[in-house]
């Protein structure tokens, strides 16, 4: 679905992007409120704009899914229930959010990466610095 | 606090350990020279994501990789004045000390207090392992000795001031 998007996002093509993830964040605003903070995260993953090279649409995918990463509350039970290929796109935001050095979020990301370190080990961290190309 | 210190040296170790592969690979430029990608940055395929990891606003950690080396930087908490002198001059004192260190670099990185250089050759003299538990050993105890100095340093001062003080009794 993305692959048509590949090689050049034009600037209209990035307005219908940051529609998309505001669509996104409305969807994930009430899963939240039905208490399923594992189904907003995935609903934040799952279609990253990654091909973009548009930093508004890079933040503001990342604020989306900073809102569903901080209501997640027991790390476990999400690792539980979150598919594997989820893994990689995660860690990649992980990484942003404990470069934004804000306290509570950096607290969270740390407990979630120690989690996901131990699931999928370290060939994830690996794929999140290699990858210059998809950078979120 | 103590459990977000363990989560944060665990992170740093994870990524550490997934950063620390390095292979020589002579300079692309220049021939007969081999120099670390990570300090000239002449060419962007060989370099890696920088990775930031910040513990709070006053720790962070900054961790650049390339094919043949590998970068820390390290930024110390530092609560007051009488730290953040202390702490520059401790690492001054460490980092003039480079050449006993080997894997530590002469100056830090802009931004932050103490800096590392792994290079492929330490990797294939020394242990990645334990190249890793000298990095995080480091980072535990440069907390420690900062807020031994700092003790040392306001016992030492209330002591002179008692004695000097005592002459005006």
């Amino acid at each position: 679905m993305m692959a048509g998007a590949e090689k050049f996002v034009e600037a209209d093509n990035a307005e219908a992007i940051i529609t998309r993830i505001e669509h996104k964040s409305r969807k994930i605003e009430s899963l939240l409120k039905q208490n399923k903070p594992v189904e907003a995260l995935k609903t934040a993953l799952e279609g990253s704009p990654p091909m973009t090279r548009d930093e508004r649409c890079k933040s503001a995918n990342w604020i989306v899914v900073h809102r569903a990463l901080m209501a997640i509350k027991d790390v476990e039970g999400m690792f539980s229930s979150l598919d594997p290929e989820y893994y990689d796109i995660l860690m990649k935001y992980l990484y942003r959010g404990l470069s934004t050095g804000d306290r509570p979020t950096c607290d969270q990301c740390l407990r979630i990466h120690e989690k996901l370190t131990e699931r999928a080990g370290l060939g994830c961290i690996l794929r999140s610095l290699a990858d210059t190309v998809n950078t979120v | 606090m103590a459990n977000t210190l363990r989560l944060y040296l665990t992170c740093i170790r994870n990524t550490l350990e997934a950063a620390m592969c390095l292979q020589n690979f002579p300079c692309q430029e220049v021939e007969r020279h081999n120099k670390p990608e990570v300090e000239l940055k002449t060419s962007p395929e060989l370099l890696l994501n920088p990775v930031l990891i910040c513990r709070n606003e006053a720790e962070k950690c900054l961790i650049e990789t390339s094919i043949n080396s590998l970068r820390i930087s390290l930024k110390v908490k530092q609560a007051d004045e009488l730290e953040n002198i202390l702490t520059k001059k401790f690492l001054r004192f460490l980092s003039m000390r480079a050449e006993a260190f080997q894997v530590l670099r002469r100056k830090p990185v802009q931004g932050y207090d103490i800096s590392f250089l792994i290079t492929n050759y330490h990797c294939e003299e020394m242990q990645k392992q334990k190249l890793i538990d000298f990095i995080v050993q480091f980072m535990e105890d440069i907390d420690k000795e900062i807020s031994e100095l700092k003790m040392s340093v306001n016992t030492r001062g209330r002591l002179v001031a008692t004695e000097f003080l005592k002459q005006f009794i």
